[in-house]
């Protein structure tokens, strides 16, 4: 008995020991200060009931969510969805019609008028128009335009004013878009307005004005900093611990703040723009300097933000920061440095540079909304050659362009389709069929038959298709985007073309790696002539050469979708005026999107002799040809064409050793 | 524990005295017994008078026993919320301010519950999915516990669904936060915006400044660059297990599962389907499902009943239609069945749309185009389809799938804003992962030409061998575009020769003395290289002309982000041995070029010394060997381009030949190359070498012309 009290008592005594400490211990934790658990989860409690907290929504309340009928917009808001009439928008190209102006007609809009008659839109009567465009100018004194007829409350109206003057108290904007300069941050409508750069009095109206970036990665002694000025000038300035942005040494100051009061054009790396309105003139002049803009909180809109991704190129920050701002700045990593500084380059010479370029974005831009899905992807708006070259029409899909296959991580096609253009003498080329049939990487091969004979009935049997197409018998018509050809690359030849298999196989291999680019045989050379003041080209042989002859040429298919689409007519049409300026309208057209020279490969001495002169020989004689250069020049605004000293040949050619171990053996051949 | 331990030891030596000393141990007893009791007691009370300051303490608690805050009726309530607020007008940035890790700190409120002068709870205390959301940012790098370090405030009042609160007390509740001055820098997040009967689309509670994460605005309300658009969470996301199905056609062309549709649509969508039969199907709700099944979970057409949201996955387009709100779950749900949304829901702003790119993953139709519908999603190619299939079903898996990922896109994109200059890019956004991973961005993507007249820096690396260093320091200086010539002397033990010694060259010679023989020095970015172009150049080089220097530096200015080099070599599989193999024969084919003679741009030289993946850069310099092959890896994997060869092969003094004292030393160095190359593939994780069949030669090489007349004669010559 007593033992059994004693061994009671005993375990009574030390549970209650048990409890005491276990209960007091946590709160001896508890009254220590200090955080004990270095890393232990810490903020948001876990809820012990977690589990059985309500969901926000009780099932059925999302599916029931009582169905309405949409609201209708609300004074002056407008957006796509609601202000705009799609259905007279079907069909081929934007269809516009611009309202005439009463009175004399200023030269900035018979520039604007030029520049859209120069787009792929259309012009057509005020009732078919899928947009009515009504330039806003300022009127010489103070006067206003009136309402015009067709107004509808301004639907489908696109009311234009490129520069900031702009008359608005006379009628109501309604349901017109408005596409203006800079337009303020809190007026404009995403959407639906359509945000334009604030251009200068004399911005070029075509061609443009080049952009100044000279290399790619800025200059070891350029500043890190220039500064817009209220008089329109640049400030570099040079803080204390200036920056090399190439490591992490840096030279010692460069002395007290530089000022140019004379120089329009920013020579920095960065360049601040405070965000009031005036400045966005600024703006673009840094575009074009390759100064890569630093906007310290924009009260307006950045131009075409709509479409253009503006974090690649330049750097929104806040006003209130600027010491950060610049601390960031100057330990921004040298490669975004380069990749902004890159993309201010292309997106001014994209978009920018030309009061044309400006029109014909803003239409774009509307083109894509009507398209809706089957509008410019992202990737072709913001990488070169930018959206304005690279159409919609002919693919969504950037894999198809010959612009993106290292951004897609894809390849083009690995065969070619062979387009003989047969001319007037009308011989069917059999020679040729078998050398091109004959090369492994050939797909097809399609001849356009330009003759006023008809095509022979019987065709040499070749290992690959053989299609023969009826041409319009013009020349311009080997540069029409035929639906028979089924791959990437064309190998472009003429009737009279002489071209062996290695050749042929050599050049396609060599264009795998440079689809943007044409792969030519022969080639001319560009050069300004001083006697004439003017262009002229000439096919002798030299050291460099800028354009490879079509009539054996190898290149990307979408060439064609550009030449026929974007090329204006008047271009065209004097191609076929004088077929030698074919070669060159192609290689004008393809030096303006690749910004780059042709590639020429080689090509054996023994078809020279056997075949007729291609190039044109006394040219003095031709003065017509010989002009084409000069007026496709002047429809491009500059001259695109650029100049290369090399050629491609194979790794061993005529190299010392055995012909039996190079695989282009017979390009060897004397 | 371990007290009561002690005493059991103790305890046989004690019983002898138990008699004796009875009294004394009932007395302990007691005294442990009540010291027990007071401390339980304690225990009781405090942590309610410690509240505020353990809320840092994750403990397990219970959400009923949150403290009650009572809100008089007359309590301050914020304005209503300003439309024109704008980063820079109504953020406060300053609470942000310089960060090194560029991340803004977020502060959570404490849980409470309020209830109005009556005692009636304002709203329900917090659901599922805020608690989960608060969770998702305390457990985040974002987060903070200290209040005043904080730059964005969140509230624990829950406003998810703006159905379950009392607008005016949940404004007071906002309101009397410690630091809401006026709502600056506080997000909330709502889901559910509007009630009956006119559903604003925007959370009705006023908020003054505060930020908006809302799901459902419309472009009236949505204040751009200010708000986020969040989507609205669909708890099917976790409740039901959905596998993955891959893109492609599928039995429906175009689906509509939506139960709630305005009868005026419904009749749209009908029309659609007696139009075009079989490949459009329009679901309803269940009218005679039996007891017990979740009437949620299944949808209906006449008498045939489907699984939902299994269904969605049998069609290539799901109609997203919208109801009395914009904003509508089934986006969620049709996006995570890869099945393309058509979105009709005219002035809709989309989910988290400042930065995804919704053209790639949706249709946008606007409501009074229904009727056309199938007619404009016909003309988009299968294969655009089928990318848009494989975007829905990433945004989902990157935005949508659970409270955690919405909450940290939000933060993303708030963090972004304030932090413009680390903020992610588009294709960090956009991309996914598949695309991340083969897609190149080449750093010199703009086609530049750089004009001639900037020429080149020449770099020499240079031991010991002075007479040969200085007849290539003669040869290269007879380069026309050469503007500086750069020694590398990487010999610690020995001083460089005197100024009077060295050659008198017509451009700027400078002689940088490095710390450590090591290879790397060849490509460090020195301070002294002014121009892009960069000759790296061997001390034994003599035997390139001047012509060829300079007609290299021409074709670099073509090709200025490709390695332009003159002796060339190639890789192979070597299919017995399983790895790659190094070649230097006469092969066909060219996929490196030795660094022994190279132009570069200098950007290179960057990557080289600070960007260089794994530890190649430490392996080449421990190993002496391979700088050039690793330098060939990392321009082609940065560029995704081959290299350039110029002009025919010569005899070459290079590491291969030098050493040749017969076959053993040569094949043992072909050995140690090829190792460096299966090295640097298995640490690039790929081959990112290019073969190409191609070298460059001057336009008129080895052709029937005159010699004088030829801008480059002296090439090829031995």
């Amino acid at each position: 008995m007593q033992s059994w009290r004693r061994k009671s008592l005993w375990l009574a005594l030390s549970a209650s020991w048990l409890l005491v400490l276990l209960r007091v211990f946590p709160l001896l934790r508890l009254a220590v200060p200090a955080r004990p658990w270095a890393g232990a989860p810490q903020g948001w409690p876990r809820w012990l009931d977690a589990e059985l907290l309500q969901s926000f929504s009780q099932p059925g309340e999302l599916p029931e969510d009582d169905p309405q009928l949409p609201q209708a917009p609300r004074g002056g808001s407008c957006d796509w969805g609601a202000c705009f009439d799609v259905s007279k928008c079907r069909g081929g190209g934007l269809k516009v019609f611009v309202y005439p102006v009463a009175g004399p007609i200023s030269d900035t809009h018979r520039r604007i008028l030029a520049s859209i008659e120069s787009s792929r839109s259309r012009s057509v009567s005020p009732d078919e128009a899928c947009i009515l465009l009504l330039l806003s100018l300022e009127a010489p004194a103070g006067e206003c335009i009136p309402v015009p007829q067709q107004w509808n409350g301004g639907r489908n109206h696109l009311v234009l004013s490129l520069h900031p003057a702009f008359c608005t108290q006379t009628f109501q904007l309604g349901q017109a878009m408005v596409a203006k300069a800079s337009p303020m941050v809190d007026t404009f409508r995403p959407g639906f307005d359509v945000a334009l750069p604030l251009l200068p009095e004399a911005h070029p109206l075509r061609g443009g004005a080049p952009g100044r970036l000279g290399q790619h990665s800025p200059h070891p002694g350029v500043p890190l900093l220039a500064l817009a000025e209220e008089r329109g000038g640049w400030r570099t300035a040079v803080p204390d611990s200036s920056a090399c942005p190439w490591d992490g040494r840096c030279e010692q100051d460069r002395g007290p703040e530089q000022t140019h009061p004379g120089a329009t054009l920013p020579n920095a790396t960065f360049c601040l723009i405070p965000g009031h309105r005036p400045d966005a003139l600024h703006f673009l002049q840094a575009l074009q300097a390759g100064c890569i803009p630093v906007l310290l909180s924009p009260r307006w809109e950045l131009p075409f933000s709509e479409v253009i991704d503006w974090t690649k190129a330049a750097i929104v920050a806040d006003e209130r920061l600027p010491f950060q701002v610049v601390a960031a700045l100057q330990e921004m990593p040298p490669t975004r440095v380069l990749a902004l500084r890159q993309q201010t380059q292309f997106l001014w010479d994209a978009y920018f540079s030309s009061v044309e370029k400006v029109i014909h974005t803003t239409l774009e831009i509307i083109q894509d909304r009507i398209f809706g899905a089957s509008a410019h992807p992202s990737l072709l708006w913001n990488s070169p050659p930018g959206a304005l070259l690279a159409l919609p029409t002919f693919s969504t899909s950037p894999s198809d362009f010959p612009f993106y296959y290292l951004q897609r991580g894809s390849r083009p096609v690995g065969r070619f389709s062979a387009l003989i253009w047969v001319g007037a003498p009308g011989q069917p080329p059999l020679k040729l069929i078998q050398a091109v049939a004959g090369s492994q990487h050939c797909a097809q091969i399609l001849v356009l038959w330009s003759s006023e004979k008809p095509p022979p009935p019987r065709w040499p049997k070749t290992a690959v298709p053989l299609t023969v197409l009826e041409g319009q018998r013009k020349v311009s018509d080997r540069f029409f985007p035929h639906r028979a050809i089924s791959t990437d690359a064309i190998l472009s030849l003429d009737a009279q073309s002489s071209l062996t298999t290695s050749e042929v196989d050599f050049a396609f291999v060599v264009w795998q790696s440079f689809p943007e680019r044409m792969v030519g045989f022969l080639t001319l050379s560009h050069f300004w002539d001083e006697a004439r003041g003017g262009w002229g080209y000439t096919a002798e042989r030299a050291n460099e050469f800028s354009v490879v002859l079509t009539s054996a040429a190898l290149y990307h298919r979408y060439y064609h979708i550009l030449f026929t689409h974007y090329l204006p007519k008047a271009l065209r049409a004097l191609a076929d005026e004088a077929p030698t300026c074919v070669d060159i309208l192609m290689n004008f057209l393809v030096a303006a999107v690749t910004k780059l020279p042709p590639l020429k490969v080689p090509y054996g001495k023994q078809h020279l002799e056997a075949r007729p002169p291609l190039a044109p020989e006394g040219l003095e004689s031709q003065p017509p040809v010989q002009d084409c250069i000069n007026r496709m020049a002047v429809e491009f605004g500059y001259m695109p064409l650029v100049s290369s000293r090399l050629r491609l040949d194979p790794v061993l050619f005529k190299d010392p050793v055995s012909v039996l171990r190079k695989k282009y053996r017979s390009l060897e051949k004397p | 524990m371990c007290a009561s331990v002690k005493y059991n030891i103790r305890g046989p030596a004690l019983i002898p005295r138990m008699k004796t000393k009875h009294r004394i141990y009932y007395v302990t007893l007691f005294s442990i017994v009540l010291l027990g009791l007071i401390a339980t007691g304690m225990f009781q009370f405090w942590p309610h008078s410690i509240e505020s300051s353990s809320d840092w303490n994750v403990e397990k608690r219970s959400v009923r026993d949150v403290p009650v805050v009572r809100l008089p009726a007359n309590s301050p309530s914020p304005e209503r919320g300003d439309l024109s607020c704008r980063m820079h007008t109504c953020f406060d940035v300053y609470r942000c301010g310089f960060n090194p890790k560029n991340k803004i700190k977020v502060y959570i409120y404490s849980l409470k519950k309020y209830v109005d002068d009556a005692g009636v709870p304002v709203s329900n205390t917090i659901s599922r999915e805020y608690n989960e959301l608060l969770t998702a940012i305390s457990d985040s790098d974002y987060y903070t516990d200290d209040i005043s370090r904080a730059c964005l405030f969140v509230p624990s009042i829950d406003v998810l669904n703006q159905n379950t609160l009392r607008t005016e007390e949940t404004a007071q509740a906002l309101a009397q936060l410690s630091r809401w001055d006026r709502g600056t820098n506080h997000l909330l997040f709502n889901m559910l915006p509007g009630g009956p009967p006119d559903y604003n689309t925007a959370l009705d509670v006023p908020r003054d400044r505060a930020l908006l994460a809302g799901g459902g605005f419309s472009t009236w309300t949505y204040r751009q660059g200010y708000d986020v658009s969040i989507p609205v969470y669909s708890p099917l996301s976790a409740e039901v297990d959905l596998p993955e199905k891959g893109p492609g056609p599928r039995r429906y062309f175009l689906l509509s599962s939506q139960m709630a549709v305005h009868p005026e649509y419904r009749e749209d969508l009908e029309a659609l389907q007696a139009r075009h039969g079989e490949s459009v199907l329009v679901l309803d709700k269940c009218t005679n499902l039996s007891e017990g099944v979740l009437w949620v979970r299944k949808r209906c057409r006449e008498h045939q009943v489907y699984d939902y949201p299994q269904v969605l996955q049998e069609g290539t387009f799901c109609v997203v239609l919208r109801g009395a709100r914009l904003g509508q779950a089934v986006l969620s749900d049709v996006l995570r069945a890869g099945c393309v949304p058509v979105v009709i829901a005219d002035s809709y702003i989309l989910p988290f749309s400042e930065v995804l790119d919704w053209k790639r993953a949706s249709v946008v139709v606007p409501e009074e185009k229904i009727p056309d519908v199938y007619g404009i999603l016909q003309s988009i190619p299968q294969r655009q389809i089928e990318e848009m299939q494989r975007q829905a079903r990433w945004f989902w898996e990157a935005y949508f799938q659970s409270i955690k990922a919405i909450a940290m896109a939000t933060l993303q994109i708030i963090n972004d804003r304030i932090y413009p200059y680390a903020a992610l890019s588009y294709e960090e956004w956009n991309d996914p992962p598949t695309v991340k991973w083969s897609s190149v961005s080449n750093p010199l993507f703009l086609p530049l030409i750089p004009p001639q007249s900037q020429g080149f820096t020449a770099i020499v690396l240079t031991y010991d061998r002075v007479e040969s260093l200085f007849r290539v320091i003669t040869e290269v200086s007879k380069v026309p575009s050469l503007s500086k010539l750069l020694v590398v002397w990487n010999n610690q033990n020995k001083n460089p020769p005197e100024d009077s010694v060295w050659p008198k060259i017509r451009v700027p010679l400078k002689v940088v003395r490095t710390a450590e023989n090591k290879l790397s020095n060849r490509f460090f970015p020195y301070d002294e290289i002014e121009t892009e172009a960069v000759l790296a150049i061997d001390d034994d080089i003599i035997m390139l002309t001047s012509d060829e220097l300079q007609f290299g530096y021409e074709v670099w200015r073509e090709f200025p982000d490709r390695l332009v080099g003159y002796p060339g070599r190639l890789h192979l599989w070597d299919h017995e041995m399983n790895k790659w193999k190094y070649e230097s024969e006469w092969t066909n084919e060219v996929s490196m070029v030795l660094t022994g003679a190279a132009f570069y741009h200098k950007y290179f030289n960057y990557l080289y010394t600070y960007k260089m993946p794994g530890d190649i850069k430490n392996w080449v310099d421990a190993h002496m060997n391979c700088e050039d092959i690793a330098m060939n890896f990392l321009v082609a994997n940065v560029t995704g381009k081959a290299v350039i060869k110029v002009t025919p092969r010569k005899k070459f003094k290079c590491p291969e030949c030098t050493a040749i004292d017969g076959l053993s030393l040569d094949q043992t160095h072909m050995v140690e190359r090829s190792e460096c190359i299966n090295k640097f593939a298995s640490v690039f994780g790929t081959m990112p070498l290019k073969v190409v069949e191609h070298r460059a030669d001057p336009v008129l090489y080895k052709d029937d012309f005159p010699e004088k007349l030829k801008s480059f004669p002296n090439i090829g010559s031995l």
